[in-house]
């Protein structure tokens, strides 16, 4: 069987940004899963060695809204990420799952323990002894960190894959260059969350007074104390990252500088809340203003998630697969064979197709283009070209790696790629039922010329200042 | 294919086929459990009064033993099945990445929406279990066990439709230019049915050693006149389900049947062929012996623990070998040289160890925290 997988058209929305939805949220309340069993920890022991009686109060009221938020949406989300990025792009995911099956089913095995330690604790806390309830969050604790530790080893291999490109080693694939600075970053922002969501429980849970909202609350704002090592590590994790990617981040492009800038913003807003505020006045922090900075705090994971994703471009998997599915060392063998040559499935996402030539072009676009951009909805190829005339278009997508260096090279025959073009103007002029225009033999040797000077590598770091 | 499953394969491919089919058993043990419980739940719902005659007829069957135990263990179970339905679902994308994926992307948001329907499941499970619903209409609670019910279907649907698009490479074209995901609807409802009726005996079973953890435990269960002698309701309805899970595998048994004559004629020769046939005999030999334990169970007045255990035993033969004919289904389907190749590449990355020692080192922890909760809790 051929690499062919049906392509869905979503309609004006791209599948990236649906990704984009489920990886936030999941991450998200996985995030809060982590922290929260470390916070718990932490109240648990205050609680059993004298030092706080209020924060027994606490566990109890806060373990029972992780279970339902983490336990149920989390685990759920989990395998919905995992169905998306099946949607988005099965090769990427495939080559991600081959890779690391073995450091899958490593979480795996601490999903397990988690569950158990979990119910375990949220069943029978009441029966058991100080103790025994410190062993069980502790247990629920570490194995939630350890889902992040493995899962944080196949992401960013994703955009550093490092040593592992020529070892092709499962310890230098896991233990890549972005591994330390990404686990540590995360490991704060989980303490973050949970801090917050833990100001927002002790103002809603009824039975305590003023005072002791105020203990709990900068007992808890403790775990934003680490926030202050956040802007060492982000420089870390930002000089592991390929040269062009962190261009893109540090204004190459702008939306992805846009969200970039979110995420810092929100991060230093609620971290010198939470310093000076909560740790050096000793403030208190009442239940609105504590979700408006939950609310940042969703801004910046969704920003930084963004940029993580974005900043990947034009690869998923760096080096090893371009954004659409396609290997680098495919390419050139693509150029020759065409891409849509053995593509099993008709055309589905237009109607009424005039002619054998744009119906090819519409098989290329979805294979080529349609992970990122839309035909007419949005970041639509027909909008982006429509100032550009026929040649312009056909030599800007013939060296599409250099058009915008976060773009793959273009991976088909000249014929395919006249084809697109036919495409994409038949769309632009509002879809005739007739369409005349056929296959210029000067245009594809001319565009054949065009890919010839791109070459088949992608652009890399050269053309970025 | 001749030799029986899985012996006779390339190795790397036996082994991925054990670890998924073994995987695949703990899944559909905790799915059945989910699935088979929330109907129940359902029927006793909409059907709350006891039979005529019964001693306790005037308790309304929402509050005998078994729908307690069902209320309040299911969200449970159903983290417990996902976190199980994991496992197999790695595995599946290294033994067949193209069929499962493919599918996938065939039902598109059709498929998605399993995520969603979930997750209202879930929550309205933890309504069902919280104090508050007793205080609601019985048409509000009707409504609700039977769109608990109605959502565990729905999902067990949606993975039988995407197996069988994804058996069926030759179909997807027309499929995906159709949008028609179901080829043969009679196909489709038998393997459906088959796993629906399916599901009773293995909810059964461990409901049969939750009713017996209860025997000591009654006390918790004030709620309704305190004449009730628990013992004996615990003990009706221990046969109650016994005899439910008796019929609903006879049931699922002759579905199966069913179904293997709608299969092209090359499966039905590799499963009655020496792939199968063992298989065969060892389903129908473990069913033989699920079926003696569960008359013997209700005829006995204290249900006979080592039957019990024979039982239990019995079905995870049972699943295993369900499971192993399935897979005789698919890779006569499969494009068997490409299964091949994906699972011996994909053995030679690394990792195996160290899976296998954090799976120990997990198992035991895991251990561990049951034992705590079970040494303090005892008297
Ligand atoms: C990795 C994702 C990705 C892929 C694959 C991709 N593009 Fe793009 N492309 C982008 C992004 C991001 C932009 C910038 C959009 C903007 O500036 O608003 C862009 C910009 C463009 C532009 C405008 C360029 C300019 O200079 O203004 C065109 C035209 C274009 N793409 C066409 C294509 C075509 C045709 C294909 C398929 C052969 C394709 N793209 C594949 C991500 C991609
Ligand atoms: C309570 C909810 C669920 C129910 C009722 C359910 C039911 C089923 C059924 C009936 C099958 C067999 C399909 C067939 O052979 O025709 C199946 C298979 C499977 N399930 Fe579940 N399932 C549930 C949740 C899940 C979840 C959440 C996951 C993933 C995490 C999962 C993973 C799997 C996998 C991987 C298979 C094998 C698929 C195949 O081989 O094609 N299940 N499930």
């Amino acid at each position: 069987m051929n690499n062919f997988y049906p392509v869905n058209d979503y309609g004006p929305l791209m599948p990236g940004l649906v990704m984009a939805g489920v990886a936030i949220v999941h991450v998200f309340l996985a995030q809060f899963a982590v922290g929260g069993g470390l916070l718990l920890c932490y109240f648990q022991w205050l609680a059993m060695t004298g030092r706080s009686e209020t924060a027994r109060i606490f566990v109890n009221g806060y373990f029972r809204i992780l279970v339902l938020i983490s336990f149920v949406l989390g685990a759920l989300t989990g395998v919905g990420i995992w169905f998306t990025s099946i949607q988005v792009s099965a090769p990427t995911i495939g080559q991600m799952v081959f890779n690391f099956h073995w450091v899958w089913a490593t979480e795996w095995t601490f999903f397990c323990l988690e569950v158990v330690a979990g119910y375990c604790f949220y069943r029978y806390h009441t029966q058991l002894s100080d103790r025994t309830n410190l062993t069980l969050l502790i247990l629920y604790a570490f194995a939630a960190w350890m889902s992040l530790f493995w899962i944080n080893g196949i992401l960013s291999w994703q955009l550093t894959p490092g040593d592992w490109l020529a070892s092709r080693s499962l310890i230098d694939g896991f233990l890549n260059p972005g591994f330390w600075p990404s686990l540590l970053f995360r490991t704060i922002v989980c303490m973050t969350l949970a801090s917050l969501i833990g100001c927002i429980v002790v103002n809603v849970i009824p039975s305590l007074d003023r005072t002791q909202r105020q203990e709990l609350i900068n007992r808890a704002a403790h775990l934003m104390i680490p926030m202050l090592a956040m802007p060492v590590l982000g420089v870390w994790y930002l000089l592991t990252m390929p040269d062009d990617s962190r261009g893109w981040v540090l204004g190459g492009s702008p939306a992805m500088m846009l969200f970039f800038m979110i995420s810092v913003g929100a991060s230093l807003a609620i971290g010198s809340y939470a310093l000076i505020g909560l740790w050096m006045q000793k403030l208190y922090i009442n239940g609105a203003t504590a979700t408006l900075l939950l609310f940042m705090a969703f801004g910046a994971t969704a920003g930084g998630e963004f940029v993580r994703e974005g900043s990947r471009k034009p690869y998923t998997i760096r080096h090893v697969m371009y954004s659409n599915g396609i290997r680098p060392d495919e390419v050139a063998d693509l150029r020759i064979r065409g891409c849509v040559t053995d593509d099993p499935y008709p055309v589905v996402h237009e109607k009424d197709l005039p002619n054998d030539t744009v119906t090819v072009g519409a098989k290329v676009f979805r294979k080529q283009c349609a992970v990122c951009h839309t035909i007419d909805g949005s970041n639509a190829v027909v909008h982006l070209t429509a100032s550009w005339d026929e040649d312009q278009m056909r030599m800007n997508i013939a060296k599409l790696q250099q058009t915008k260096p976060f773009m793959p090279p273009f991976a088909g025959t000249a014929q395919e790629l006249e084809s697109l073009v036919q495409y994409i103007l038949w769309v632009e002029s509002g879809r005739p039922s007739s369409w005349a225009q056929g296959m210029n033999p000067e245009t594809v040797s001319q565009i054949s010329r065009w890919l010839d000077e791109a070459g088949t590598e992608p652009a890399e770091a050269r053309s970025i200042r | 294919m001749n030799q029986m499953f899985p012996i006779g394969f390339e190795g790397p491919l036996a082994f991925y086929l054990v670890v998924y089919v073994l995987t695949l058993v703990v899944h559909v043990f905790l799915m059945a459990y989910v699935l088979a419980g929330s109907l129940w739940l359902a029927w006793v719902t909409v059907f709350p009064k006891a039979t005529a005659g019964s001693i306790h007829g005037e308790i309304p069957r929402t509050k005998h033993p078994a729908a307690r135990i069902l209320r309040d263990w299911l969200p449970f179970a159903l983290s417990g099945a996902i976190t199980a339905g994991v496992a197999p679902l790695l595995f599946i994308q290294i033994l067949y990445q193209q069929q499962f994926y493919t599918a996938n992307v065939l039902l598109g948001w059709r498929w998605m929406v399993v995520i969603p329907v979930l997750v209202m499941a879930f929550y309205l499970l933890y309504i069902m279990k919280s104090k508050i619903i007793s205080q609601w209409s019985l048409g509000i609670r009707i409504g609700l066990s039977i769109c608990v019910a109605g959502s565990f279907l729905f999902v067990a649907f949606c993975w039988t439709t995407n197996h069988l698009l994804s058996l069926n490479a030759s179909q997807w074209p027309v499929a995906y230019e159709t949008g028609d995901a179901v080829q043969s609807l009679p196909a489709l409802s038998l393997r459906l049915a088959t796993w629906i009726t399916g599901t009773f005996p293995a909810m059964g079973v461990l409901m049969s050693w939750q009713l017996r953890g209860m025997k000591s435990r009654t006390d918790s269960w004030r709620d309704v006149a305190s004449d009730v002698n628990w013992l004996t309701l615990i003990e009706d309805e221990d046969r109650r389900i016994a005899w439910v899970s008796l019929a609903a595998m006879i049931a699922s048994l002759i579905l199966a049947f069913c179904y293997f004559l709608t299969l092209p004629e090359e499966v039905r020769s590799n499963l009655t062929g020496t792939a199968g046939i063992l298989w065969i005999a060892v389903l129908l030999s473990s069913s033989g012996v699920m079926i003696t334990g569960l008359i013997r169970q209700r005829r006995s007045h204290t249900g006979s623990k080592s039957w019990l255990i024979a039982v239990t035993g019995a079905l995870f033969v049972q699943l295993t070998a369900a499971a192993s004919l399935r897979e005789i289904i698919r890779l006569t389907q499969a494009d068997l040289s490409a299964v091949v190749q994906s699972t011996k590449a994909a053995a030679e990355i690394g990792g195996l160890v160290m899976f296998l020692v954090f799976t120990v080192l997990n198992a035991g922890l895991i251990a561990f925290c049951l034992w705590l909760v079970r040494r303090k809790q005892a008297p």
